[in-house]
């Protein structure tokens, strides 16, 4: 099968699915993690080739078989071989300027990076060894010169482990762990050997050297166990520079040039993200996350970390978050997706729940099913064509994806956040007066309070006094005494205005009778008739309205209509209202 | 012997010292022994007519009568602006037409009817057809015109004067076609009124001219134009405060504040004693949230010696916002203290309510709203905000009926709708619930919790 496509296809009705399924090998056999791949042109005539270091299989066990170097050309292995230890990183790299421009391969397993070229061994660069306890030497050196059995050497070990400070080295570890008959052969086998304690690499990347080409000379950037990052001359293999982070890294991404300015982000067990600067060999900026990092990918200025709480969290370069978005499933792969042919840079995670998402920032443009959980991917060029991704499963398969040329990458209108959020509130701003005022708040806290009570009780006071006359007087449009509520509109231009009152009866239950309206009112201005008019019973909450005439006839002013109403067999009135009436407008 | 002052003298400082009425006392003395005297009858003119002097430019309050009938205006008459006193309130930035003093209804009113009651009545004999040479003998045609105009507010007759004089000045004097104009506006013939302004201007540019102009354009509901033409006098009377003024008044009037804030900044600017232009700037901060600024801006107008309750009323609501709590009820007090009539005092009623409710004293604020609503029977925020009161005191029933006083009193409010609405909702009656959250909506469309509880209802509606 030919997956390498010669013009456009047709893709009209299919622009929602932005994944061409290129390539799928169900029975490829690879178990590897995304750092362990890479897309490089292994041969230097323009197509690109998969390099894998796969981990073996985990079926058998033990994690000593089946460690390889694969190499895959369309849809095809090429080339396969075998690898010492487990391998905890693999990246493809240009180690000089040599024409043709071919990358070199890194492999980085325990304490050593293979570098191979052309496919072959070409070099092996060991991490310098650690200090070793200088009582643990001693006693290998009283070993070997037979001053000390084997029961004597295991209770020195282990006074030294419990008692040093540096922890003790690989050899004296096995040494303790193995069955008593077996530590004679041990100790015969290992005791010639200088005795060392190496650490072990986690993780790897690459540095340009010096300039940010395409196929630019690289260096080497290392994460230790022992929690230090350190930078390796692609040529003469010497340590350029070394950097401590607190913990040991996990994830690391690389930017920058190392002679002009780098970023080294690296995530580390100690559930912290770290930012490196050249210059500077302790952690510039420091992201503490809620939870542990499965994953780091920048993109642009940009890093997004994916953590095992299912979320996926954008922070700035100098460790802000920018935002965090919850997934659906646990994430088991991620890998930056840059497509600089249309400008484009996101992220695919891949999710427990056989989902591949693409990301950009927040927002996810595409959701893909995949057979199976994707363990490890990569995105890139692959043969002739330069938006694929690479995948492994769970099972071993291989997928291969090819983004369609005509695929849409805008963000979903409605996708991402609600628009409401992003809306800025019309908040004023602090002015100084404001500042100001609250100095003199704190200033004179307890004076103004002071004031203020007193104030109030005098307020109460005077409402109380006003609120009592007011009952006196009946005014107010609800009276006190019985339920009943009133309210008047004034209608027409005048001289003649219909006066409608509309009385309610606002109690649950009972009725009200035997109730009227009076109108009082100046005779000089106004005549109103009827000026008595009977209620009839009040039904509970319906509102009845009763209408007047009122005539302007005296000169044209405004005066007050007041409206009584009366009950019968009382002497006061239930309730009074004062009605404003209108200048009579004559045209 | 005490050397008494000539009377005429004596008049003329009275009219100078603006106690019009002694002025016209002493004339009428004067003319009572000599009725031919030109002087004392000139004199005795301009003090009736100054008595009654409005500043006809201000005076531009149109009576309902005018509102419904206009067929000028083509928006919809008495259509509230959306929701600018939902919460305590300064009364406005400013109330208007302001140069007499009391209300007597409308403004418009003070205007039409002549003045009888109060004033004095030059007795003059029914204008007669020749008034020119009549005008001549006796009195300037001016004054005269300005009398029969202002005192006898007798305009078909000043309008002949004035037609009159301007044909005798072979239609060459811009004074005379103002007054014209002036005739005309009154009358309600806006375009005959517009060309005799215009024609004014190519006379003469006067301040007071353009102002008329716009004051036409305005009532012919063509604001830009009044626009315009106002940034047209700007351009030969740069930073004249009554031109700016007009430009933030139109603004203001068609909602655009934020404008109108401009323009009056602008006129602060020219005249730092503006009291319109700070007014209005202290209630659009108020308005904007910062009732620290508008504070400052009431206190301004404190020094420069205006003293009334609306004054007090917004110092003490922008203390209580700005949390001057000091100052915020003595201010209340002294309003309370300085009101003029049952409004006012309703309304710094239901302000102090509103500091009630805000320091959660619930039985001073229905005290407070109660009285509001004594002193103002049609007080729907007060309506409003005692039916809550009721319904927390579990009183369903009358916190329903006054809800629905003050949906119907005030059916641009859409608080009382809202809140009527949730009260239904609660009680179970989710027909009149929708009906009120519609009518919600109508008044204030982006109000979301309404748009909330609608979808709601809604969605019941759809599941039953």
């Amino acid at each position: 099968m030919y997956f390498i496509l010669s013009g456009s296809p047709i893709e009209i009705a299919f622009h929602f699915y932005p994944w061409l399924e290129a390539h799928s090998d169900p029975v490829a056999g690879l178990n590897t993690l995304s750092s362990c791949m890479d897309l490089a042109d292994l041969s230097g005539d323009g197509e690109n080739c998969l390099v894998v270091a796969d981990l073996g299989s985990s079926s058998s066990g033990s994690l000593g078989s089946g460690m390889k170097l694969k190499v895959f050309r369309g849809t095809s292995l090429v080339s396969e071989s075998s690898l010492l230890d487990l391998p905890s990183g693999l990246v493809a790299f240009f180690m000089d300027l040599n024409e043709p421009r071919v990358p070199a391969l890194a492999v980085a397993s325990g304490p050593c990076v293979y570098v191979y070229k052309n496919l072959r061994p070409y070099f092996k660069f060991t991490l310098p060894g650690l200090e070793v306890d200088p009582l643990e030497q001693e006693v290998w050196q009283q070993v070997r010169l037979g001053q000390i059995d084997t029961v004597a050497l295991k209770d020195l070990l282990e006074g030294i482990r419990t008692k040093s400070e540096l922890p003790l080295s690989q050899r004296s570890l096995r040494f303790l762990s193995l069955e008593p008959e077996n530590m004679e052969e041990f100790v015969m086998m290992h005791q010639g050997q200088p005795i060392r304690r190496q650490t072990v690499i986690t993780c790897m990347g690459t540095l340009k050297k010096s300039t940010a080409d395409e196929d630019g000379v690289s260096c080497l950037v290392i994460g230790t166990e022992s929690s230090e990052v350190y930078v390796l001359d692609p040529e003469a293999f010497i340590i350029l520079a070394k950097m401590c982070v607190p913990a040991p890294p996990v994830v690391m991404d690389v930017s920058g040039q190392f002679d002009v300015e780098f970023r080294i982000t690296v995530a580390c067990r100690d559930g912290a993200v770290y930012i490196l600067r050249r210059d500077y060999d302790k952690p510039k900026y420091c992201v503490e996350l809620s939870s542990h990092c499965v994953g780091l990918v920048r993109v642009g200025k940009t890093v997004v970390v994916g953590c095992s709480d299912q979320t996926l969290q954008g922070f700035t370069q100098k460790g802000k978050r920018l935002w965090s978005v919850p997934l659906p499933a646990p994430i088991t792969s991620m890998a930056p997706m840059r497509l600089s042919s249309r400008g484009f840079s996101g992220v695919l995670v891949a999710l427990a729940s056989c989902e591949l998402r693409l990301y950009q920032d927040q927002w996810v443009l595409n959701t893909q099913r995949t057979p199976e959980p994707v363990t490890a991917l990569t995105f890139g060029r692959y043969g002739r064509e330069d938006g694929t991704v690479v995948m492994a499963t769970q099972g071993g398969a291989m997928l291969v994806h090819i983004l369609r040329r005509t695929a849409s990458l805008q963000k979903p209108e409605g996708g991402g956040p609600p628009g409401a959020q992003s809306v800025r509130l019309n908040v004023p701003k602090k002015s100084q007066l404001f500042v100001d005022q609250t100095l003199r708040e704190r200033e004179q806290g307890p004076l103004m309070h002071r004031a203020f009570h007193r104030d109030l009780l005098r307020t109460r006071l005077r409402t109380a006094q006003a609120y009592s006359r007011a009952l006196e007087a009946s005014t107010g449009p609800s009276s006190e005494q019985g339920p009943v509520k009133l309210h008047a509109a004034v209608q027409g231009l005048g001289p003649n205005f219909r006066l409608t009152l509309y009385v309610v009866n606002a109690a649950a239950l009972r009725p009200i009778t035997g109730l009227s309206l009076c109108m009082l009112y100046d005779p000089a201005l106004y005549t109103v008739a009827p000026p008595l008019l009977r209620l009839p019973l009040l039904a509970p909450g319906l509102t009845y309205a009763l209408q007047t005439r009122v005539t302007c006839t005296g000169p044209a002013l405004c005066d007050v209509i007041k409206v009584c109403v009366l009950q019968e067999g009382r002497s006061a009135p239930l309730l009074t209202a004062h009605i404003n009436m209108p200048l009579p407008e004559a045209l | 012997m005490e050397v008494s002052m000539d009377p005429l003298f004596l008049a003329w400082s009275y009219c100078r010292r603006r106690k019009f009425q002694q002025c016209a006392d002493i004339c009428t003395k004067i003319l009572q022994d000599g009725p031919y005297d030109q002087a004392a009858w000139s004199l005795k003119t301009r003090a009736l007519t100054e008595i009654v002097y409005i500043d006809e430019v201000e005076v531009d309050e149109e009576g309902i009568a005018e509102m419904l009938l206009d067929e000028n205006s083509i928006a919809q008459v008495g259509q509230p602006l959306l929701p600018m006193t939902q919460s305590g309130r300064p009364i406005t930035g400013f109330v208007r037409p302001s140069t007499q003093s009391g209300r007597p209804g409308t403004m418009e009113q003070a205007i039409k009817t002549p003045r009888t009651a109060s004033t004095a009545h030059l007795t003059w004999p029914s204008i007669p057809k020749n008034l020119i040479y009549q005008g001549n003998k006796i009195l300037s045609l001016q004054t005269l015109f300005e009398y029969i105009f202002h005192h006898e507010n007798d305009i078909k007759n000043a309008l002949d004067l004035a037609a009159q004089a301007t044909e005798h000045a072979q239609f060459k004097d811009w004074w005379w076609k103002v007054q014209l104009g002036k005739c005309y506006y009154r009358l309600g013939l806006y375009r005959e009124a517009e060309k005799q302004f215009r024609s004014a201007l190519n006379h003469q540019e006067v301040v007071d001219t353009y102002l008329y102009l716009a004051k036409v354009y305005q009532r012919l509901d063509q604001p830009i134009t009044a626009l315009n033409l106002f940034k047209q006098g700007l351009d030969h009377f740069p930073g004249e405060v009554t031109l700016l003024t007009g430009i933030a008044r139109i603004h203001e009037e068609m909602n655009n504040i934020t404008s109108a804030t401009e323009y009056y900044k602008d006129v602060l600017k020219q005249d730092n004693t503006h009291v319109e232009a700070i007014a209005c700037i202290g209630s659009n901060h108020f308005y904007t949230d910062q009732p620290e600024i508008a504070l400052r801006f009431y206190r301004r107008l404190l020094q420069m010696g205006v003293y009334n309750c609306q004054l007090y009323n917004n110092l003490g609501l922008c203390c209580f916002y700005a949390q001057q709590y000091d100052m915020t009820l003595s201010s209340f007090e002294r309003a309370l203290s300085l009101v003029t009539n049952d409004e006012e005092q309703a309304d710094v009623w239901y302000n102090i309510g509103h500091v009630a409710v805000g320091i959660g004293d619930v039985t001073l604020a229905y005290q407070c709203f109660k009285l509001a609503l004594a002193f103002n029977n049609d007080h729907a925020e007060a309506y409003n905000n005692l039916a809550v009161l009721e319904l927390r005191k579990g009183r369903v029933e009358q916190s329903k009926a006054f809800l629905q006083t003050a949906a119907s009193l005030a059916p641009h409010m859409y608080e009382p709708h809202f809140n009527l609405s949730i009260l239904s909702e609660k009680i179970g009656d989710l027909q009149s619930s929708y009906i009120a959250a519609q009518k919600s909506e109508d008044a204030f469309p982006e109000h979301v919790d309404t748009q909330q509880l609608l979808k709601q209802l809604r969605e019941h509606f759809a599941a039953l």
